[in-house]
């Protein structure tokens, strides 16, 4: 005898049950859909920039296999001059690049490359080769000043033709540059990497530039490392060699954090999501343990029951995953704004052109999203193969069976927690290690929901008998009684309630913290300096006429100059970021984190150049220990050590500066041009007033931003804000996965008390009895959920701010609380479980009360 | 038609219902006209889906018909709003199903207090009652138990305490010994017998146990949809009883 039967009217049982209860199963699918949905564009995101990002590199790079990079100052001609000349080096080629902005452009920042047309050709072919044709003869572009050349593509989409005019805007100077050619492009690659990208011939590009004499690199193609140690030899002290690979990672590495920051907080929504897929398919299970108990007495056995469950749940994962891919595409399209924007605000300048959909996105999206879906099916599989012939089992064992549980729950939620608060305390594994105990405890939270939910409504049954009489009695015991279902909802609501308060913490702290700093910090009343085409980069010079007409300005009291530069440091083998500064603009009120003996006069010895001051991120991020160790730094005499005297609190950038003394600066590296410049003025003097009068007698000799201390703090807050845009999009999208979990949970809950509630109605309970207690349950259902999330979002508030920040990006925040932070969850928590309650509440209003009461 | 000369507490006219199954009508009841006296005890026979629990449901409200009328004590119960119908039934109709169905989350004197409860009156007020009921159906000391630590014969005494309660002028009970065993079954027969006739209340009864018939005032058989009066004793109602839980 067979022992099996066949497996098809098994599936045709599910296909007629979800033909019946669509609803329960189209929740599941959209659950689904968010998460991977949340999860593919998140990825889209970051994917397109990092493409973008790599794709313009390696247009630039081109067959580049070294740079020779120089000090803060560039590198002088005359190193191509030697090289050439010298030594007789052919392949190499000099670059003068920096960012433009230009209207008939977009004003968008734009790169512009300067490059020697006849050293180019082995490196990059697009001014003529096997990759572009230039639709004019290269001698123009050499004879005419400022020609341009850009893809015809780029072109086209500004609506540019041959022979129009850009201007092109460098820190406020503007020089009008003719097309002069066109390149086309010969595959979509090159097209994307053109994307953003202007051609002129070196000599224009360091007139452009503010570069006149010095280049930004010289590329090489080197095979051989002899040939690599002569050009060394020839070298001067401030310029170093760096292989083309090496600058793109260092520079990719820069948003590593940021990314797996998104990636992580993306992952929330999933999470979130397998709570809903878990009740949707226990809910399954046990509405038909008679069905599964008949069909064991027929032959089915319970591996068969396992596998119809599973498949149910990857037939329904899969659904949910393609429609999460689709909308993942769309939503990716509005995150890679917010991403990139945050990108071009913080890292380096990004240009994505359109959303790339690599079918590794997809392919992961679509794995991921119905992995999870099997995962969270797979204790109501194991469930259902355990039902015995003939089962009986309803949901009154299960109940029974969570209750039985909640021991363990309670000793699976602490173990969970302690090994969460191992990871985070364990500081090897980095951020991964730390988000995996964020995970951690957030499962432990989900884990300890049922047992409190018993607590909390067990309190709150006296009380609302005495308020609300047999209702208020009534609503608390249905939510024990209901715990396996209830307590699910509670606990994916918490969840995602707790993120809300979580990251409210961490960005409201976060932007106090710099607030108070910035306060503290800019303490001058006015400030000068080039526009920049980009904000994470600085553009230019405050030309010498204007500083000294600045400084001579009626009212004006002092003024403190700083020079933005990019010094490249031996030991840590790249370039960082440092300002010399002509004291300290703060007044002595920058934040001291750690320093080698007296506060008061730290400044002083720094303007006295006895040594360097560095942000606590530089410190993170080099994983410097205290004390320090002198910072070695590239000088155009050679590297030269300078103690660290001081470690201060910065939100500057997250690579962290280094702060050295102006005359220090000018000492070792010859050059005493200022970047920005800020002013005190004499009290009582209408700061706007002089800032008007400025940007009106200064406009004439230079384009310069002149803003008030007000106008730079407002300016810097905007960009926080941007920043952190893209997590106000995560909370929702995690609170829209839990606003369908409860709604799926009451749901379910319906169909089960179908009966009880008819009872009640025959009873004598009125519909709107009967809505206020439903209305009440899930009030209840979602102040359980908010009053958990206060504690649990707490902790992840900590765990972000005092962990996940100081890891990611190197800075100490101090936490803020406030209570609307919490105030406001629990709003949400209550108002989205109140919302989940109105379709159910609609539908019990058509419930036939004899079927109600006939139902099994 | 009335079968004694007394007032009729339910009115019956012109009664229609049917039920739309796969794509066919079902006539359960059809042009009914019937009185049910003031006081009486009816018991409805039938085989399973004769209607009979259509009827009941019917006359509570709780089921709406395709046509005619119902009056319960001179109120037209079909002419009602749903709300009005549930606040009817509430104050005026006691139910008791063959499942119990007692509220899982109710204690045992919680779920007696219901209706009353339900009706806007403190539980303290009705307590009294409720407790004296309890007392009667011998589960005084099980007062603060929830229904699911008892057995199915305490739960249908709480049912019929439910039920009587809130001093209902109608009994509905739709089978209400029908999920018990014999012994039980007749001992909670016995109590619901005595606690309306002792309150004068009118009860309908739907069953199958033919140990209950000669209890009856009047015995009706429910039969396409009409009502046909039967003394419950003939050759065929022994056969009918007999057969009809299994027949269905």
């Amino acid at each position: 005898m067979n022992p099996t039967v066949s497996t098809f009217p098994l599936y045709r049982t599910a296909w007629r049950r979800i033909r019946r209860r669509p609803f329960q199963y189209v929740l599941f699918i959209i659950g689904v859909a968010l998460g991977v949905a949340m999860m593919v564009s998140i990825d889209l995101a970051n994917g397109s920039a990092s493409r973008a990002f790599a794709l313009s590199a390696d247009t630039v790079t081109g067959k580049t296999t070294h740079r020779i990079i120089g000090g803060p100052n560039g590198l002088d001609e005359s190193v191509y001059v030697a090289l050439r000349n010298e030594l007789g080096y052919k392949l190499s080629a000099p670059v003068v690049e920096g960012y433009v902005g230009s209207p008939e452009l977009g004003s968008q920042p734009v790169r512009l490359l300067g490059v020697d047309p006849f050293a180019e050709p082995p490196f990059r072919s697009y001014l003529g080769g096997e990759q572009g044709a230039i639709g004019t003869d290269l001698g123009a572009f050499l004879v005419e000043p400022n020609s341009v050349l850009l893809s015809a593509e780029f072109a086209a989409a500004n609506d540019l033709a041959l022979n129009d005019t850009l201007t092109i805007d460098f820190a406020g100077q503007t020089t009008p540059a003719r097309i002069i050619g066109l390149i086309e492009t010969t595959d979509a690659l090159t097209e994307r990497g053109l994307s953003n990208l202007i051609f002129m011939d070196i000599g224009s590009a360091q007139q452009v530039l503010d570069q006149v004499g010095t280049l930004s690199h010289i590329d090489l193609i080197v095979e051989d490392d002899a040939v690599l140690a002569q050009i060394s030899a020839i070298l001067p002290a401030n310029a170093n060699i760096e292989t083309a690979a090496a600058r793109g990672n260092a520079i990719q590495q820069m948003t590593a954090a940021f990314e797996l920051n998104l990636t992580a907080m993306s992952l929330l929504a999933l999470v979130v999501g397998m709570f809903l897929i878990y009740n949707t398919v226990t809910f399954s299970v046990v509405q038909r343990r008679p069905m599964f108990g008949i069909l064991r007495c027929v032959g089915v056995t319970g591996g068969q029951l396992a596998t119809l469950i599973l498949a149910e749940a990857a037939v329904l994962g899969l659904i949910g995953s393609l429609l999460g891919l689709g909308l993942g595409v769309i939503l990716g399209q509005g995150m890679v704004g917010l991403v990139t924007q945050t990108i071009n605000d913080l890292y380096f300048v990004v240009n994505v052109q359109s959303v790339t959909v690599p079918a590794f996105t997809l392919v992961k999206g679509l794995v991921i999203g119905v992995a999870a879906a099997l995962f969270a099916s797979l204790l109501p599989a194991i469930d259902g193969m355990r039902t015995p012939p003939n089962a009986t089992l309803r949901r009154s064992t299960l109940e029974s069976k969570i209750t039985t549980l909640q021991p363990w729950l309670i000793a699976g939620g602490i173990a969970l927690g302690v090994m969460g608060a191992l990871f985070l305390w364990i500081d090897l594994g980095g951020l991964i290690l730390a988000f995996a105990g964020i995970f951690a405890i957030l499962f432990a939270a989900a884990l300890l929901t049922p047992p409190t939910t018993v607590v909390l409504m067990r309190i709150l049954t006296p009380i609302g008998n005495r308020l609300l009489g047999v209702l208020g009695r009534m609503a608390p015991r249905d939510i024990i009684r209901s715990l396996s279902r209830t307590s699910i909802a509670i606990a994916a609501l918490m969840i995602a309630v707790s993120v809300i308060i979580g990251l409210s913490i961490m960005v409201g702290s976060f932007r106090q913290t710099v607030e108070i700093w910035l306060e503290q910090t800019l303490r001058a009343d006015i400030y000068l300096s080039p526009p920049t085409t980009t904000n994470a980069s600085d553009n230019g010079f405050v030309s010498q006429e204007v500083m000294e007409a600045a400084l001579a300005w009626p009212g004006v009291e002092r003024g403190v100059s700083a020079r933005s530069i990019d010094i490249f440091a031996p030991d840590l083998a790249q370039s960082i970021d440092a300002f010399a500064v002509s004291d300290d603009v703060s007044n002595g009120n920058r934040p001291i984190f750690w320093s080698d003996g007296d506060d008061a006069t730290l400044w002083d010895r720094v303007l006295a150049g006895e040594g360097v001051i560095i942000s606590e991120p530089f410190m993170v991020r080099h994983s410097i220990s205290l004390p320090p160790a002198p910072l070695t730094l590239q000088t155009p005499s050679g590297p030269r050590e300078f103690p660290v005297l001081a470690v201060l609190y910065d939100y500057t950038s997250e690579r962290g500066v280094v702060w050295l003394g102006k005359e220090l600066f000018s000492a070792e590296w010859g050059d005493d041009r200022i970047s920005d410049l800020a002013l005190f003025v004499e009290p009582g003097t209408d700061i706007d007033a002089i800032v008007t009068a400025m940007q009106t007698e200064f406009a004439d000799m230079q384009a310069l931003t002149i803003t008030s201390n007000e106008g730079l703090r407002a300016g810097s807050l905007e960009v926080f804000d941007r920043t952190f845009a893209i997590t106000s999009a995560l909370r929702l999208l995690a609170t829209v996965v839990a606003f369908i979990g409860v709604l799926s949970a009451l749901m379910s809950l319906q169909l089960e008390r179908a009966r009880e509630l008819g009872v009640l109605r025959a009873t004598g309970m009125t519909l709107s009895q009967l809505w206020r207690l439903t209305f009440l349950e899930t009030g209840l259902m979602g102040s359980t959920a908010g009053i958990l999330a206060m504690p649990v979002g707490f902790i992840l508030a900590w765990i972000l701010i005092y962990v996940i920040n100081l890891r990611s990006f190197g800075w100490t925040l101090q936490m803020y609380l406030e209570p609307g932070y919490f105030v406001q969850a629990f709003l949400i928590a209550v108002v989205a479980a109140l919302l989940a309650a109105i379709y159910p509440s609609l539908r019990l209003g058509k419930t036939v009360i004899a079927s109600a009461i006939r139902s099994e | 038609m009335t079968t004694r000369d007394s007032v009729p507490v339910v009115s019956i006219r012109n009664l229609n219902k049917h039920f739309s199954e796969g794509g066919r009508d079902r006539v359960v009841i059809d042009s009914l006209d019937h009185d049910f006296v003031s006081g009486e005890f009816t018991i409805l026979l039938g085989r399973s889906g004769s209607g009979k629990s259509t009827l009941l449901n019917l006359i509570s409200g709780i089921e709406i018909p395709n046509s005619g009328d119902i009056s319960i004590d001179g109120a037209s119960i079909t002419a009602m709003t749903d709300k009005q119908r549930t606040l009817f039934r509430r104050d005026n109709i006691g139910f008791i199903f063959q499942f119990f169905n007692l509220i899982p989350t109710l204690t045992v004197l919680e779920n007696i207090t219901l209706p009353s409860e339900l009706a806007g009156r403190k539980q303290k007020e009705v307590e009294k009652t409720a407790m004296a009921l309890l007392e009667r159906v011998g589960l005084a000391d099980r007062r603060d138990t929830f229904p699911d630590k008892l057995s199915g014969g305490e739960q249908q005494r709480v049912a019929i305490a439910r039920a009587l309660a809130h001093d209902p002028m109608l009994v509905l009970a739709d089978e209400p010994t029908g999920n018990l065993d014999e012994d039980t079954g007749e001992r909670v027969m016995a109590l619901l017998l005595d606690l309306t006739r002792e309150a004068g209340k009118t009860l309908i009864m739907a069953t199958h146990s033919p140990e209950v018939v000669p209890l009856a005032d009047s015995v009706f058989r429910l039969h396409d949809g009409q009502l046909i009066a039967t003394s419950g004793h003939s050759e065929s109602d022994d056969y009918q009883l007999a057969f009809e839980p299994i027949l269905g």
